[in-house]
C-alpha cells in the first residue's frame, strides 16, 4: 500500500499549486478515489492484469521533465507543456477550464479509478481546440522522462473537435531516462456534429514502466473517429478506449497492432457504446507475442435499446511466435436493440508454414520469409492511415520492431 | 546435373519412394507420370526439400553438390524451382514485392549485386507478355483471388524471372484450359536451352503435346517401372496405367 499513503502525500503537497474550478474538481477526484477499493485481479476488469504490482512501487509526482523541442506542435514533458504553437488554441487544462473551452461536466468523477487518479492530479495537462470547418494536422509528442527515480505521472490531453472540423493527430509517446515510471494517462475527445477526427497513437518501449491509458471519446451526430494505435507491451501496459455514440449516424474506426515480448505484458480493453441509431463501428486489432508474454484482448460492443440500425463489426487477430506465449481475447456482445447488425471474431495462430516452405522455394531463408508475412501481417492495420508520411514513417518504425529472431 | 540413386522416402512413417534412380542432364527435359497416389509429387517436393518428407535412404546429387544436405532456399538460389500443383495465397504479400525479394535473395546467394526496382520492372514486362498475365496481377497478393489458371501462369512466370537450372513442374496442367495451357507451355518451352533442364510431373499426356519431352517414366508405387521416349507417353494414354503395369511386371 506504499503507492496509496504516497498518491495521499503528493496529492496534498500539490493541491495550492491549482486554484479555483480545478481545485474543486482535483480534491472530489481525490476523495472519490481514496474512498474506494483500488482494483485487483478478483475484479473481473481486471482479470487478467493486475493493478496491484502498481502498489508495490514506491512512486513520486514529479512533472519537471526535460525540455525538447523537434517537430511537433504540442510537447509535453511529463505530463507539462513545454511547447505549444500560437497557431494552435490550446493551453492547460486549469485554462481551458476557466476560458470556457472545456466543459464543466467533462472531468466528472468516474467508475474507473484510474481517470479519477488523473484529474486528482490534473496540475498541468493540456486541451486542445480544433476549430469549426477548419483542417488540421497536428503532431503532439508525449515525453516521459526519467533521471533514475520512481516517479508517477498523469499526462492528460483534451481534444475537442467542433462541427464539421477535419483534422489528423499524431501522437508520439517516447520515454527516455532509466528508473521506474507509472504513467496514469487520460485522453478526452469530443468529436461534435459533422467532425472527423483521424488519431494515431505511436507508443514506445520501455522499461520498468506501468502505464494505464484511458481515451475516451464522445462522438456527437454524423462524426467520424478513426483510431490507429500502435502500442508496446510494457511491465504493465493497459490501454482502454471508451467510445460514446452519442448522436445518430456516427461512425468509428478503431485499428491497432501490439507488439509484446519478453515478460512484458499488454491489456486492450475497449468498449463502444452504441447509444443512437445508424451508428457504425469497424474494430480491427491484430497482435504478435512472443517470449513469455501475455496479451488481452476485451472488445465490448454495447448496442443500447433506441440504438437499431447498429451495424458493428470486431475483429482480433493473434500471431504467438513462442510457445510460451499468452493471449486472452474476448469479444463481449450486448444487444438490447432488435435490428442490428453485429459480427465478431478472433483468431489465434502461427506463421503458415505452407507459406513459409512457397516462399523459400522461390529463394527466401526462413528469417526472410517470416520477415515478409510478418509485414504483409501488420501491413493490414497501417494501411488504414489516410496520411502518407505518417503511414510510411509507422511501417518503418513498426518494421523494425519486428521480432528478428527464427 | 541431377542424379537420383536409390531414394527412398517416407512421410509420417509411411513408406511413399521405394527406391527411385534417375538421372537427368542439362537440355534435357523428363516427364514423370504415374497414377494418382503413386509418389510423383512425393518427389517434386523430396527435391524442393520439404521437411514433411523424410529420406530414408539414398542419394542425390546435383551440379556436384549434395542436395539432401541443402536447406530449402539454399537448393532454390542454386537454380531448383518447383512449380507448385496448388500455388499458395499469400495475402498481403504483394506480388511484384515478393518476386523482386526472391530474386535478389538468389543474385546475394550467388555474390550478384542486388537488382533495384527500375530494372527489376524493365525484368518483367517482358516476362509478364510471355505468359500473357494482366499488369494489375502484379500489384495484388500473391495468389490471392487469382483463378486457378492465373495462380499456375503465376507460377511459370516467377520461374520465367528467376531463370532456374532445373524446374520441376508439378502437376502444372490440372486446372488449366486449352488455352491456357497453351500459353503456360509456351511460357516454359521458350525457357527451354541447353543449361537447364525440366522435371515435368503430370498425369496426362495432354501437356506432353505441348512441352514434348525427351524422357518418360512411368512412376507405380514408389518405383519407376518403365522408361522411354514421348512414345511411351502415348502408349501409356492408349493403354492406361494397368496394362502398362502388367506388361512391365510380365
Amino acid at each position: 500500500m506504499k503507492a496509496i499513503n504516497q498518491f495521499r502525500n503528493d496529492f496534498e503537497n500539490t493541491l495550492n499549486m491549482s486554484e479555483g474550478i480545478i481545485k474543486n474538481i482535483r480534491s472530489k477526484a481525490f476523495e472519490k478515489f481514496i474512498s474506494e477499493k483500488f482494483p485487483t485481479r478478483k475484479d473481473e476488469y481486471w482479470k487478467y492484469s493486475d493493478p496491484s504490482s502498481i502498489l508495490k512501487l514506491d512512486l513520486n509526482y514529479n512533472d519537471s521533465g526535460i525540455l525538447e523541442n523537434g517537430n511537433y506542435d504540442i510537447i509535453l514533458s511529463n505530463g507539462k507543456i513545454v511547447k505549444t504553437t500560437t497557431k494552435l488554441k490550446s493551453g492547460t487544462i486549469a485554462e481551458g477550464l476557466n476560458n470556457g473551452s472545456i466543459p464543466k461536466n467533462l472531468l466528472k468523477n468516474e467508475k474507473n479509478p484510474f481517470l479519477n487518479l488523473n484529474n486528482a492530479f490534473a496540475i498541468n495537462g493540456c486541451y486542445l481546440i480544433l476549430d469549426s470547418e477548419e483542417k488540421k494536422d497536428i503532431k503532439i509528442l508525449n515525453l516521459i522522462s526519467n533521471d533514475g527515480r520512481s516517479q508517477a505521472i498523469y499526462p492528460k490531453l483534451i481534444i475537442i473537435a467542433k462541427e464539421n472540423s477535419d483534422s489528423t493527430i499524431f501522437e508520439e509517446i517516447k520515454v527516455k531516462g532509466t528508473g521506474t515510471n507509472f504513467v496514469n494517462s487520460v485522453t478526452d475527445i469530443i468529436i461534435e456534429n459533422g467532425a472527423n477526427l483521424e488519431h494515431i497513437i505511436l507508443d514506445d518501449f520501455a522499461k520498468d514502466t506501468y502505464n494505464i491509458s484511458n481515451i475516451c471519446v464522445k462522438q456527437k451526430k454524423d462524426s467520424n473517429f478513426i483510431s490507429h494505435n500502435f502500442s508496446v507491451g510494457k511491465k504493465l501496459a493497459r490501454r482502454d478506449y471508451n467510445i460514446e455514440l452519442v448522436g445518430t449516424g456516427a461512425n468509428c474506426d478503431l485499428y491497432g497492432l501490439y507488439f509484446v515480448e519478453g515478460n512484458n505484458h499488454i491489456d486492450h480493453h475497449t468498449t463502444i457504446e452504441h447509444k443512437k441509431e445508424h451508428c457504425t463501428s469497424n474494430e480491427h486489432y491484430k497482435g504478435i507475442l512472443s517470449g513469455k508474454a501475455v496479451g488481452v484482448f476485451n472488445g465490448r460492443i454495447h448496442v443500447h435499446p433506441k440504438a437499431q440500425k447498429t451495424d458493428a463489426i470486431q475483429n482480433n487477430q493473434n500471431l504467438l511466435l513462442t510457445d510460451d506465449a499468452i493471449i486472452h481475447t474476448k469479444p463481449e456482445l450486448e444487444i438490447y436493440a432488435d435490428d442490428v447488425k453485429c459480427t465478431h471474431g478472433a483468431t489465434v495462430g502461427q506463421l503458415d508454414d505452407k507459406a513459409l516452405f512457397y516462399l523459400r522455394t522461390r529463394g527466401l531463408n526462413q528469417k526472410s520469409a517470416q520477415q515478409l508475412l510478418m509485414r504483409a501481417y501488420v501491413g493490414e492495420i497501417i494501411d488504414h492511415i489516410g496520411n502518407r508520411n505518417i503511414r510510411s514513417k509507422i511501417m518503418d518504425i513498426v518494421l523494425n520492431r519486428l521480432p528478428k529472431g527464427d | 546435373m541431377l542424379k537420383i540413386t536409390n531414394l527412398h522416402a517416407s512421410v509420417e512413417g509411411t513408406s511413399i519412394l521405394k527406391g527411385i534412380d534417375l538421372e537427368v542432364k542439362a537440355g534435357e527435359t523428363h516427364a514423370i507420370m504415374g497414377p494418382n497416389g503413386s509418389g510423383k509429387s512425393t518427389l517434386a517436393q523430396v527435391l524442393a526439400g520439404h521437411d514433411d518428407y523424410e529420406v530414408d535412404k539414398g542419394d542425390i546429387s546435383y551440379l556436384g553438390k549434395d542436395l539432401l544436405e541443402l536447406d530449402v532456399d539454399e537448393r532454390a538460389c542454386e537454380g531448383i524451382f518447383l512449380a507448385f500443383q496448388y500455388p499458395v495465397e499469400l495475402p498481403g504479400v504483394n506480388n511484384t514485392y515478393f518476386l523482386k525479394s526472391a530474386l535478389n535473395a538468389q543474385r546475394k546467394y550467388r555474390g550478384e549485386t542486388e537488382i533495384d526496382a527500375m530494372e527489376f520492372m524493365d525484368l518483367i514486362s517482358d516476362k509478364i507478355k510471355l505468359l500473357n498475365l494482366k499488369d494489375s496481377l502484379l500489384k495484388r497478393p500473391v495468389n490471392e483471388g487469382f483463378s486457378g489458371g492465373e495462380k499456375k501462369r503465376n507460377e511459370i512466370f516467377q520461374m520465367a524471372v528467376l531463370e532456374p537450372k532445373l524446374a520441376l513442374l508439378d502437376e502444372t496442367d490440372s486446372g488449366l484450359d486449352i488455352d491456357a495451357l497453351r500459353v503456360v507451355a509456351g511460357g516454359v518451352n521458350a525457357m527451354r536451352n541447353e543449361h537447364n533442364a525440366t522435371i515435368i510431373v503430370t498425369h496426362y499426356q495432354r501437356l506432353l503435346n505441348y512441352i514434348v519431352p525427351d524422357f518418360v517414366h512411368v512412376l507405380v508405387d514408389g518405383e519407376i517401372i518403365n522408361s522411354g521416349d514421348k512414345t511411351l507417353a502415348l502408349e501409356l494414354e492408349e493403354k492406361g496405367y494397368d496394362k502398362i503395369i502388367e506388361e512391365s511386371k510380365g
